[in-house]
């Protein structure tokens, strides 16, 4: 054992291994900034170069590559408050508004410090896996693979923040969007409006931008000024967060083992792990109020999860040939063209089986993410000064990335609707305090849990629910769902006899009325549910268990909810979180949003009719000249920098397949690419 | 207000001056990119071979256009064939590759076909998708006797109604007679495989072409063990393994697995374009793909990741499909009933 660590030390020490792996970072790096660049895309092109190298040379470029996409992503996600990544998602709830508060520096230095810790228990975690991961991951079933996926449901409870019920509803409706697409058991349409782009579901990465980016974006047009505010932050913050990582040490190392082992599991990745550790960050605090506003645990759980996730989808890659991303599918291909067939004979010492070459995955995920790591120190102050220029340069550069980023995951166009859509969605529920990150989890965890149930009851009958496996993670779903439920009634038992807590309505000064835009909403909700469920008559058994499963229980709690906030038992309105802390009044705030929604529908209408390049090209000059009415030459060079990027960098060189705009399909013009 | 506007149409200009750069006369294909859409996940048998196709066929088309691969998921690959029927536009530059047992749907009418399979432009097919049913050692089905014999149904791991997995394993059920469970839901061969090593299922069926090259080192050690296949001539690497229609007793046994099973394995692994592509294209693409399975290089890299290759060109896949749409309605009704019900 001691010595295939060695010798897959030594196999990559090589001059030519090395060398790739440092092109891989380099590439990695940039991959991982820019939303809308990732995966599939990169991959693809990379693939006639692997085909060429040998197996060590050929991972040391694409482990090197992927192991510092997540570092680098959670980099854009604190910045500008864009997951650079689908996977660094979570770290935009907290280590945004950490950057708005002027604490840029601290949350990068917690969120490189605990990637690196993150990306080193992975790798950990595969090698010791090793030897065990094949009888372990065998003994699991789809009974257990489903008890998992609603394991991870429950991390809902604690995502919920204040409103435990809000909470439930929201992670609910995750899980009933979940639905929408061809149901995979026996392919009939649901919830598709006839529309094929949805039946392969809606989109991770359209929401996310539209629930995380496009409410900032609404922010930094609001506020005009830069991304922090003016708040500059003292000197140190980078080492602050740092030790933010040693002081959370523990977190840290839970939400990095929740990364790796989650990870195991075919069919969950870093876009579900990084929310089950941003959940267990939440959990595990004894302030939970601070999340959402800037909480540094909400940084490190996601930070140190998504990097410790490679090292998890490693192992089942490696012991099974079981991909769990592209990336590993590629490996795969990588694997099978060399004659190294993955399973039982990687995990044999030479010369008989491959331990060797499985150990330099080890080595390769720990060595480039400590020069990452090492790298985005040196130039961390310069990344920070993003959060300081003035808010209308920087809106034209974070729109352009919101929709580039929305298309290139699957190159449709429709998804450019859904980001607006549930970017509009986002706003309102941020405004309104309805919590975003469980529907985000119940949306990733839900087609998981549906088909895997659907296999258990298929070959075990009922009798799944009495297996061993299954009956120890019910017990832990048991403990985990209702250790909060204790917690809050604990707490709530401290505070009786101190004078109550004004509800949020009364403080905001919003007159509390019977009917406002909150009670508004949640009508909408229940409208929007009641009119699913009655479309859902049409659907077989199959088809509707799932759908009625969720759907009916979640219709109780919105109405309770709607009972709730009519007897004005609950607050309704929500927190005014653009007018907070700033003299605007209420109508320039409401002037300027609508703006700003204003200036994202002509992006699209502009894309739609001249294509992506030009569209953007277009707005960002508008943007800047008529919006904002900067100078000839800073509008022009910003313009003719969008379109080298939209046009040169992502059409001509990385060959996104951008569809043509409509004014050249009615002049038949030639395609652009 | 007017410096905005002379503004706005001197970038308009530039714009439109710079892309005419862009344009020009030269073959079609060149500078262009060409997208496979797989219907089914990455490290499957199709996705093997997309990749491995996109990899050698550009050298074979004029202006050695790029080539890449692209997962669209769902269904069985019902997604992707839609998709390629009604979204993809019929410029030559998509090419679908998805489970032509789809076709049956369309034959009977299936929820959820958008698609006319006789409209589709053919460019070949890689290899005839004929099903090896397999089964782990410590099921106990180590051979067809065993199977026969065995007191209790034996549980099968399926995808999707209508995918070549399914297809095969109720045709051997009702043709055959097979004490057989098919439990389906399963999202590609390698979750077909977890299952059946994991004890999951007893066993599982797909084309033997895949199979060899993805589950080989458990075939290898005999821990998975093929149990019949699906073939008019045994393959050559499975000399003893029973053959399915040797199983038959009656004719209908017979005409349901040689029209499923058998006749199905031509067009089951089909490279299309969408209805309406260009003549010229389709040629160019067809010819492309007939030289790019006959490149020697390809054949090495093909075989040296245990990949089949066995052409089937685009005009003999538009007759096996023309043929499917002709048969009798008799056999339709019952093949309908075996697979969808």
């Amino acid at each position: 054992m001691a010595q295939a660590l060695v010798f897959g030390l030594t196999q990559i020490a090589s001059g030519t291994a090395f060398g790739l792996m440092l092109l891989g970072i380099a590439i990695g790096f940039f991959v991982g900034i820019l939303p809308g660049l990732g995966g599939p895309t990169t991959l693809a092109l990379m693939l006639p170069f692997i085909v060429k190298m040998n197996p060590v040379e050929a991972f040391c470029f694409l482990l090197g590559m992927t192991a510092v996409v997540n570092t680098t992503g959670d980099i854009t996600s604190i910045l500008v408050g864009v997951p650079g990544e689908p996977t660094a998602a979570a770290t935009v709830v907290d280590g945004h508004p950490m950057a708005k508060k002027g604490e840029a520096g601290r949350a990068l230095g917690a969120v490189l410090m605990s990637s690196l810790v993150g990306a080193i228990f992975g790798a950990l975690a595969l090698a010791s896996a090793i030897p065990v991961v094949r009888p372990l991951v065998l003994t699991f079933g789809s009974p257990e693979f489903f008890m998992l996926a609603v394991l991870g449901i429950t991390f809902v409870a604690s995502l919920s923040g204040q409103d435990f019920l809000r909470g439930l509803i929201s992670g609910g409706l995750g899980l009933f969007l979940a639905t929408v697409g061809l149901d995979p058991m026996s392919g009939i349409q649901r919830y598709t409006f006839g529309q094929t782009f949805l039946w392969d579901g809606i989109g991770l990465v359209p929401i996310t931008l539209g629930f995380f980016a496009i409410p900032e974006v609404v922010d930094l047009a609001v506020q005009r000024s830069t991304i922090a505010g003016g708040r500059v932050e003292k000197l140190g913050g980078v080492m602050d967060g740092v030790k933010d990582t040693f002081r959370h040490w523990w977190m840290v190392i839970r939400c990095s083992a929740i990364g790796a082992y989650a990870a195991v599991i075919p069919g969950i990745g870093g876009a579900t792990t990084q929310w089950l550790a941003y959940a267990h960050a939440v959990q595990s605090s004894r302030d939970r109020e601070r999340f959402g506003k800037g909480a540094v645990e909400g940084v490190l759980g996601p930070g140190a999860a998504n990097n410790s996730t490679l090292g998890g989808s490693l192992i089942t890659t490696i012991a099974f040939g079981i991909p769990a991303s592209i990336t590993m599918a590629i490996l795969l291909g990588a694997f099978l063209i060399h004659g190294v067939v993955p399973g039982p004979d990687m995990l044999i010492p030479e010369p008989q089986g491959h331990l060797g070459l499985t150990f330099s995955f080890v080595w390769i995920t720990v060595i480039s993410n400590i020069i990452t790591v090492g790298l985005c120190f040196l130039f961390l102050k310069q990344l920070i000064r993003v959060t300081q220029i003035r808010g209308s340069l920087l809106l034209p550069l974070i729109i352009m990335l919101i929709f580039l980023g929305a298309f290139a995951e699957k190159n449709t166009f429709e998804d450019l609707v859904l980001v607006l859509m549930f970017g509009g969605l986002g706003w309102i529920l941020q405004r309104l305090n309805w919590p975003r990150p469980p529907l985000i989890l119940g949306l990733v965890l839900g087609p998981l849990a549906e088909s895997r149930l659907f296999l258990s009851t298929d070959n075990y009958g009922a009798a799944w629910l009495a297996r061993p496996g299954v009956l120890a993670i019910g017990v832990l779903t048991l403990v985990g769902g209702f250790y909060p439920l204790l917690q809050r009634w604990q707490a709530r038992r401290r505070q009786k006899g101190q004078p109550s807590v004004p509800n949020a309505a009364s403080t905001n000064g919003a007159e509390p009325s019977p009917l406002n835009w909150g009670i508004l909403f949640t009508l909408l909700i229940l409208a929007g549910l009641v009119w699913a469920l009655w479309e859902s008559r049409r659907f077989n058994f199959r088809a509707g268990l799932f759908p009625w499963a969720i759907g009916f229980p979640v219709l109780g709690l919105v109405i309770t909810q709607c009972l709730m906030e009519l007897t004005g038992k609950v607050s309704n309105a929500g927190g005014d979180v653009a007018v907070e802390g700033s003299e605007l009044s209420r109508n320039v705030v409401n002037r300027r949003t609508a703006g700003i929604f204003a200036w994202m529908a002509g992006y699209f209408v502009a894309i739609w009719l001249f294509g992506f390049s030009t569209g953007v090209t277009l707005c960002t000059f508008a943007l800047l000249k008529i919006g904002a009415h900067e100078k000839w030459s800073l509008s022009l060079l910003l313009t003719a920098a969008t379109w080298a990027f939209t046009y040169g960098f992502f059409g001509r060189l990385l060959h996104i397949p951008f569809p043509d705009g409509h004014v050249s399909l009615w002049l038949n013009l030639p395609s652009f690419f | 207000m007017h410096k905005t506007l002379v503004s706005i149409a001197a970038v308009l200009v530039g714009i439109t001056s710079f892309s005419g750069i862009a344009l020009g006369a030269a073959p079609f294909f060149e500078g262009k990119v060409i997208r496979i859409i797989v219907g089914l996940p990455a490290g499957g048998g199709y996705d093997a071979y997309a990749r491995l196709i996109a990899r050698h066929m550009p050298k074979h088309i004029p202006g050695n256009p790029t080539l890449i691969v692209e997962n669209m998921t769902g269904a069985g690959s019902l997604i992707s064939a839609n998709h390629l029927f009604r979204v993809a536009k019929p410029d030559g530059l998509t090419i679908g590759h998805f489970i032509g047992n789809l076709f049956f749907n369309q034959l009977m009418k299936q929820q959820g076909v958008e698609f006319d399979a006789q409209k589709f432009e053919f460019i070949g097919a890689s290899a005839k998708e004929e099903a090896v049913f397999a089964f782990s050692k410590k099921s106990g089905i180590t051979s067809l006797e065993k199977w026969m014999a065995s007191k209790t149904t034996v549980k099968m791991a399926g995808q999707a109604p209508g995918a070549a997995p399914d297809n095969a394993i109720r045709i051997a059920k009702t043709a055959l007679g097979l004490p057989i469970q098919l439990v389906s839901g399963y999202k590609g061969t390698s979750e077909q495989r977890l299952a059946v090593e994991s004890g999951e299922v007893a066993g599982t069926s797909y084309a033997w072409a895949s199979m060899r090259a993805t589950w080989r080192k458990s075939l290898e050690s005999g821990d998975v063990v093929a149990v019949l296949q699906a073939v008019p001539k045994p393959f050559a690497d499975l000399p003893k393994v029973p053959l399915a229609m040797s199983l038959a007793r009656t004719e209908e046994a017979r005409q349901l697995i040689d029209v499923g099973l058998h006749k199905s394995g031509e067009f089951s692994r089909p490279f299309a374009l969408p209805p309406g592509t260009p003549q010229e294209r389709v040629q160019a693409l067809a010819k492309a793909f007939q030289d790019t399975l006959r490149d020697k290089e390809f054949l090495e890299e093909a075989d040296r990741a245990r990949l089949d290759i066995d052409l089937v060109t685009g005009e003999e896949l538009k007759k096996a499909v023309a043929g499917l749409f002709s048969l009798e309605p008799v056999v339709v009704a019952k093949l309908q009933e075996v697979l969808f019900r």
